[in-house]
């Protein structure tokens, strides 16, 4: 149930149905900020590696941010398809059409795409990663060895190796003083940094126990037919790439990243271990990796509990909020999907609006925006932004949850940052003609976890 | 959250089980799905029925609507009435049957996520020819978070679709049960709301009677609410004001009434994608913009935190209070028609190319 006690021309109505606000997107960066970037000119130059639906969103997101010139010069695909149609949305956009400057000789089709809109930058301007993740550490190399600002997409990391390899190929980035963001855009939200504050002043006593939850019905590509199209193995996957763990590490990677994010951000910690329940119920001839429901119970330090159910089922109920528990109430951490987060508290466990000590009374700015915000005017300020380390820890303790439901076993936060299977080792190498790093066996099946049976691995 | 059930919304057991095994009634060269109370020739021989959803345990229930004159539109003494509600005009419209109650999720995910086709290859059914002609109407896109925001499902309304998913899904009803079911025109859904009144709302003039009859912004506690909770309209119909807004076909055009002072069975074909149009108002609206006249045009804002690009054809993020009901009119239009009226859209709706 939601709150009543909105007052008249609340955030909630404007939100829903507002006429004539566009989310503008305005900066907190005073007007007299120091323009320290790019010597000759303050133009930041953008390029956008991953053409799919959320990576365009991430390049009109950057695009908006209004606190200097900026620009889109480069695009890389391994779909022409995709780089077209970001080209046409991006160019053709009312409001960030003129920021678009990207002629066919900066359109890139192929895995060393990344390389060429790379080289069409400039130390201190910044590419945008949103591939599927597995190739997040191989992208990120080679900015950081070309000086670049990076915006990378979540997950990160999708298995324990690169996940230890990633914190140490950003330690470089450290160093030369890059800015990195990650896309954890809950982190930006404005609601739930009060809401931290709140925790973290004891608001809601000690905390005890979170709950996250996304359970939807089918969702994104999960769910994976068999391929009657004429792309190839790899083509396919890379098209269908939540169905995949090489890939995005899948449903639990890719969609249950963020609600366990912000429920380990409210309790300021990292799980130290996790045992997990799932399977796969109706599969039908789905050729993906993915089990249909997972049930994780991760435990802190103190012991405190998170847990966390992810669903991808027709038909059943559907919720997709965080919660946090503590000896004096409840937090609602986010309320429905991500954004607006209705963040709010209460006395004691209930949702009971008679017992709401805080909720946030202005309409909420778009956190997909505010985390380019953010990222930029860090470039332009010269301030510290580095959000890798904990945009790793977020997607290894996702991934070793995964792992746990894909095992069947309990595992330290120690035990699987030092595991040893790498899904895809030659990933760095694949050519738009190589053999997928995931063979399908006689019958045209992927190898899927087998619980109790395959307990070293995720899947053979 | 546990609510009551509503039987209504539900067939009697016993017809389910004949639904799920309809082969026995329907021959393979008729595609129409035999339900008798759903049969009539002229008007005076339309009566209630139920629109069984086959292979599931739902039911659409409909409502005969007679055909008739009325005046469309909003007098000049009407409080809040805005300039695009008027000038008044006579309008005719021919009988129809419409929903009694907005689209639920329960029935809207039938078509979305294919939960008749899942269940009958789970049972092992054998398609039937209505099977092979769905087979071939497109489907929303997966999406990427839970669409009902976590205000409900099940008998709670279906929102957030853009008309075209709206339009999709009658077509989809169409070839699933051999019957032709489309959105109301705008001008079928005021003399379906206004029920034979004139006043702003169909119980009268008095906005402080909206919470026998309406869920809107000072009621809803800012979230839509299980269908037919409310008192309905002199025609029996619920919800028509607030809840959930209502798709209508037309194009939102504001001096459109202003066109034709007298006309027979109007529609404003739609030729691009914004504003259309949304009537009655919905669970996050105030009074006045649930009054019978009220005209309500859809805008791109209501797409506002969509994070693709492109953005969906399919899902409007933002319209978060708007849904729709559906209706089948006593003459089924003929092909010609459907193609230069009845469904007569622009621009084309297609997803990316895959």
């Amino acid at each position: 149930m939601k709150l009543e006690n909105k007052s008249p021309g609340s955030s909630r109505r404007e939100f829903l149905k507002s006429s004539s606000q566009v989310a503008a997107a305005t900066t907190l960066v005073a007007a007299s900020a120091q323009h320290v970037h790019a010597a000759e000119d303050n133009t930041i130059r953008v390029a956008l590696v991953g053409c799919g639906g959320r990576g365009t969103g991430a390049a009109l997101n950057a695009l908006s941010v209004e606190n200097g010139p900026i620009q889109l010069v480069a695009l890389a695909d391994v779909f022409e398809k995709n780089l077209r149609s970001t080209h046409t949305s991006l160019s053709k956009h009312k409001r960030v059409g003129s920021k678009v400057d990207v002629p066919e000789e900066r359109q890139f089709i192929g895995f060393d795409g990344y390389k060429k809109a790379i080289d069409c930058l400039r130390p201190g301007d910044v590419v945008i990663f949103a591939t599927p993740p597995g190739f997040r550490w191989v992208h990120y190399t080679y900015a950081i060895e070309k000086g670049l600002n990076v915006f990378m997409e979540k997950p990160v990391t999708i298995d324990a190796p690169t996940s230890a390899r990633m914190l140490e190929i950003n330690k470089k980035a450290l160093d030369k003083n890059l800015k990195v963001g990650v896309g954890l855009m809950c982190r930006h939200c404005k609601v739930r940094q009060e809401l931290f504050d709140r925790i973290q002043n004891g608001e809601i006593g000690d905390v005890s126990l979170l709950r996250a939850y996304r359970m939807a019905g089918p969702t994104a590509s999960a769910a994976v037919p068999p391929n009657t199209t004429d792309l190839s193995e790899l083509q396919y996957q890379i098209k269908n790439f939540h169905g995949f763990l090489w890939l995005s590490g899948g449903a639990v990677s890719d969609f249950l990243i963020h609600n366990i994010d912000e429920a380990c951000w409210m309790k300021n910690d990292w799980p130290v271990r996790v045992h997990s329940v799932g399977g796969r119920h109706y599969r039908g001839d789905m050729i993906d990796q993915n089990f249909d429901s997972y049930g994780m119970e991760y435990t802190f330090a103190d012991g405190a509990k998170l847990l966390v159910d992810g669903r991808t089922i027709a038909g059943c109920k559907q919720e997709f909020a965080s919660y946090a528990h503590g000896s004096k109430g409840l937090a609602v951490i986010s309320s429905a999907s991500h954004t607006p987060a209705e963040s709010r508290i209460y006395d004691g466990h209930n949702m009971d609006k008679d017992k709401l000590l805080w909720d946030w009374p202005e309409r909420e700015e778009n956190p997909y925006q505010l985390e380019w915000d953010d990222l930029i005017a860090a470039i332009r300020n010269d301030t510290p932004y580095n959000e890798v380390e904990r945009g790793v820890m977020a997607s290894a303790v996702t991934s070793m949850g995964r792992m746990a439901a894909h095992t069947g076993q309990e595992i330290t936060l120690e035990q699987f940052m030092s595991h040893d299977h790498e899904f895809a080792p030659n990933i760095a190498d694949l050519t738009l003609d190589s053999e997928s790093p995931l063979q399908a066996n006689a019958d045209g099946r992927y190898s899927i976890p087998m619980p109790g049976l395959v307990k070293k691995r995720e899947y053979l | 959250m546990l609510s009551t059930p509503q039987s209504r919304l539900f067939l009697p057991t016993a017809a389910a089980l004949c639904v799920a095994f309809a082969p026995l009634f329907a021959t393979a060269d008729n595609a129409v799905l035999e339900v008798p109370d759903a049969v009539a020739t002229t008007e005076a021989e339309m009566k209630p029925y139920a629109e069984p959803i086959e292979h599931t345990e739902l039911a659409i229930e409909m409502v005969p609507i007679k055909g008739g004159t009325f005046t469309m539109g909003t007098p000049e003494s009407e409080a809040d009435r805005n300039e695009d509600e008027g000038p008044q005009r006579e309008v005719t419209v021919d009988p129809f049957w419409m929903g009694k109650y907005e689209i639920t999720w329960d029935q809207y995910d039938v078509w979305s996520e294919q939960m008749d086709q899942r269940r009958r290859q789970m049972l092992s059914i054998p398609a039937t020819p209505r099977d092979e002609l769905v087979d071939g109407i497109s489907k929303p896109t997966e999406p990427y978070t839970d669409m009902s925001f976590g205000m409900g499902k099940e008998r709670y309304p279906a929102i957030s679709m853009t008309q075209h998913a709206a339009r999709t899904f009658c077509k989809w009803l169409s070839a699933k049960t051999g019957r032709y079911y489309r959105l109301p025109t705008e001008a079928e859904w005021e003399y379906a709301a206004r029920a034979g009144t004139q006043t702003a709302y169909s119980f009268g003039d008095d906005p402080d009677q909206l919470d026998d009859y309406a869920w809107y912004f000072d009621n809803s506690e800012d979230a839509y609410h299980e269908v037919g909770q409310k008192k309905p309209n002199p025609w029996g119909l619920y919800d028509m004001h607030g809840n959930v807004a209502e798709w209508v076909l037309d194009q939102y055009v504001a001096d459109f009434y202003s066109q034709n002072p007298k006309i027979k069975n109007p529609l404003a074909i739609p030729s691009t994608l914004y504003p259309r149009i949304v009537r009655g108002g919905g669970w996050d609206d105030d009074p006045d913009m649930l009054r019978s006249g009220v005209r309500e045009g859809s805008s791109e804002e209501w797409k506002e935190q969509d994070p693709q690009l492109p953005q969906s054809i399919w899902y409007l993020t933002d319209a978060q209070g708007v849904g729709f009901r559906v209706v089948r009119p006593l003459v089924e239009p003929t092909a010609d028609e459907k193609a230069n009226k009845w469904d007569k859209t622009a621009p084309v709706q297609l997803d990316p190319e895959e």
